[in-house]
């Protein structure tokens, strides 16, 4: 394809949604969107191949809201993802093999292989590893909250879930606590149409699901999940309000979870028309566009990001290959702490 | 935020007062009082427990002395708190969560058993949470707020389960729970809180976790029990000390962890064991530790272990029908003589 003009060939002034923004946060953010999906897609293969135990949960078309919420946030502050977040494990620090060794029961996952799959968040990190029953990650989160607040300290906690979480009690208790004790919490709401087979319609009678907010009196945002700047901004916004003492917000992201609930799962429940709708918003593609066109990068450094992205993964899925799978000889040890 | 934070004890003249008599519940509120004043990092979170002071008024007094950063009253959400305490304890608090009765529990049982419960085996990270919870029944309270809820929650890895029979234990076995950094489950029986009363001022020193407690010695049978099993047992050895019938009861104290060497060495002397609680007696606690008894002592034994807990219904509301249900002294004398003579 001959194109009449490389966007990159002559860069044009900054445009102005992108000009008063920190150049370097904005190719991090990039760096990491794309370091998230090669990880992903090279454990798709992984799956494939037979080198994990069991199913793998992937965040396809989630990059922007893990990514754009979890760089609203410092280092001192804390996170309970769920397990489409993989970009917000990467960003705080999480290494691309630790995760594969967990998803394959090795001795170095951060659980020594006693949890798997995608249990793997890392407390030093300041991310709470979440059981299976999500959000059981919400009320926990009110008390990462609730500690930073009874100390007086200037911290918040993010914390993540699905459009199908919405419906459980831990959802509704959280909100109800957070918003009456004003704990400085962020509820993101990642609406990816499905909660397993479940579409948002046999959910939740009202689809949009920051409406709920209404409902603890706190402030209640839809953004475009796939743009991970909108993500980023109201994240942002509803951070600084909980650092203002002013509560929690409740912040919904929507996009589309492009794979099944799980990878052996081929999601033949979704209308071929809506994947192929929301193919076209690949946010990882849609921020490289944006960021090609503002000449933020160009496409020497998108290559460059692109193939150390690929590159991190190969290295991260050897090694976690090579790992040692744990010793059993010490299973009744550390049921309960000393 | 940060904010000016309130100050850790706000009005010490406030507070429980150690009577020289205290009741079984004025022994936990010394406890909780002690723990609060040693540690900031304690706090008590729950329904009611702040203005109102608790629905048995066990933190009477405290929003007053230790103000609302440190007593908070909650919504009625138990999963919520439950887990809010979870997520606390994990960056460096101490939370003591009141159920405002056990029964209430089960709506709790997913953070209890999924959150806390397996937290530290999975990750390493200790998790100090304390649970108390007021349970069981001859309160004619009915089927939803009569329960005793230990064998739940026994079978579960990473959980601790104490469960005192007097107000000195109830003090000290609930400091060490609270100094603990692994969940503990403290059961209160609701029904002793102001029966029972101890004899001097209450010792706040810790009890350990996890050590019976021989509360009187015999020769004849050993009453293995628990909570409010204790008391009854006591008594009840006395009665038939007079009939020539030498019973030696065992406090178990903790259920989990269960000093199983104490009970097998009073069995192993006794050569007979009757094991007593409140709790149904199918699956209750008392199959664990009949099974541990055969176990450890089986050659020892002269008699079968018998178990005598509720009948495997609901607990009834109806007086007449609650204590055809709940075992009653005269039924427990009539086993233990049984098993002694036999």
């Amino acid at each position: 394809m001959i194109v009449a003009a490389s966007p990159t060939a002559a860069p044009a002034a900054v445009p102005a949604d992108l000009a008063d923004r920190d150049p370097q946060l904005l190719r991090r953010i990039y760096e990491y969107m794309v370091l998230t999906r090669a990880v992903e897609d090279r454990m798709v293969a992984m799956y494939k191949g037979g080198d994990l135990l069991g199913s793998l949960y992937t965040g396809h078309w989630h990059e922007g809201i893990s990514v754009g919420a979890a760089s609203t946030i410092g280092p001192d502050d804390y996170m309970a993802p769920i397990h489409r977040d993989l970009g917000a494990h990467l960003w705080r620090g999480m290494e691309p093999w630790a995760v594969m060794a967990s998803f394959m029961g090795k001795a170095t996952s951060t659980t020594g292989g006693r949890d798997g799959t995608l249990h793997y968040g890392r407390l030093d990190l300041g991310i709470y590893n979440l059981p299976s029953h999500i959000p059981a990650n919400f009320p926990v989160a009110t008390g990462m909250a609730f500690a930073a607040k009874y100390r007086g300290q200037d911290r918040v906690c993010l914390a993540f879930c699905g459009d199908g979480s919405t419906s459980r009690a831990d959802f509704h208790e959280s909100l109800t606590l957070a918003s009456v004790m004003d704990l400085p919490n962020v509820f993101v709401i990642e609406n990816n149409q499905f909660a397993y087979s479940t579409p948002i319609a046999l959910q939740s009678k009202s689809t949009v699901f920051a409406d709920k907010a209404k409902g603890y009196g706190i402030p209640g945002v839809t953004v475009d999940g796939t743009d991970v700047l909108a993500v980023h901004d109201a994240v942002a916004q509803a951070v600084a309000r909980a650092r203002a003492g002013e509560g929690p917000s409740i912040v919904e992201a929507v996009t589309m979870r492009m794979h099944g609930h799980a990878e052996h799962d081929p999601a033949d429940y979704v209308p071929k028309a809506m994947f192929e709708e929301w193919a076209a918003k690949d946010p990882v593609e849609l921020f490289e566009k944006r960021l090609l066109a503002a000449g933020l990068v160009d496409d020497d450094a998108v290559k460059k990001v692109r193939d150390d992205a690929r590159q991190a993964a190969i290295a991260a899925r050897k090694k976690a290959l090579a790992d040692p799978m744990p010793d059993p000889s010490n299973i009744e040890e550390g049921v309960y702490a000393d | 935020m940060p904010t000016d934070l309130a100050p850790d004890i706000i009005n010490a003249d406030a507070g429980p007062k150690d009577t020289g008599q205290a009741t079984y519940l004025d022994a936990i509120s010394l406890a909780l009082d002690h723990e609060m004043q040693r540690d900031p990092d304690v706090f008590i979170i729950g329904e009611d427990v702040g203005q109102f002071g608790g629905a048995f008024k066990v933190t009477k007094g405290f929003l007053d002395r230790y103000g609302p950063r440190r007593i908070v009253d909650t919504p009625i959400a138990e999963t919520g708190f439950t887990g809010l305490a979870a997520g606390a304890a994990l960056v460096g608090l101490r939370p003591v969560v009141e159920f405002q009765f056990a029964d209430f529990i089960s709506c709790a049982f997913d953070p209890i058993v999924n959150v806390l419960a397996r937290h530290h085996w999975r990750t390493g990270d200790p998790m100090p949470v304390t649970m108390r919870a007021p349970f069981g029944g001859r309160l004619r309270a009915g089927p939803t707020h009569s329960q005793s809820v230990e064998s739940y929650f026994a079978h579960v890895p990473g959980l601790k389960i104490v469960m005192p029979g007097t107000p000195e234990d109830a003090a000290g076995l609930l400091i060490s729970s609270i100094r603990d950094n692994n969940p503990v489950l403290f059961l209160e029986n609701k029904y002793l809180y102001r029966r029972l009363r101890a004899s001097g001022p209450i010792s706040l020193e810790p009890i350990p976790l996890g050590k019976a407690k021989v509360v009187r010695e015999g020769r004849d049978v050993s009453l293995v029990t628990y909570s409010a099993g204790v008391h009854q047992a006591v008594e009840l050895a006395e009665e038939l000390a007079k009939d020539g019938i030498s019973v030696e009861v065992v406090d178990v104290r903790t259920l989990v962890p269960l000093d199983v060497e104490t009970i097998v060495d009073s069995v192993r002397k006794t050569s007979r064991a009757v094991v007593l609680h409140e709790a149904a007696t199918r699956m209750g606690y008392g199959a664990e530790i009949a099974a541990v008894i055969q176990q450890e002592a089986f050659w020892h034994l002269d008699h079968p272990v018998v178990r005598i807990g509720a009948k495997n219904t609901p607990t009834p509301t109806s007086p007449p029908l609650e204590d055809a249900v709940i075992p009653q002294p005269a039924e427990i004398a009539e086993t233990v003589r049984k098993v002694a003579r036999a």
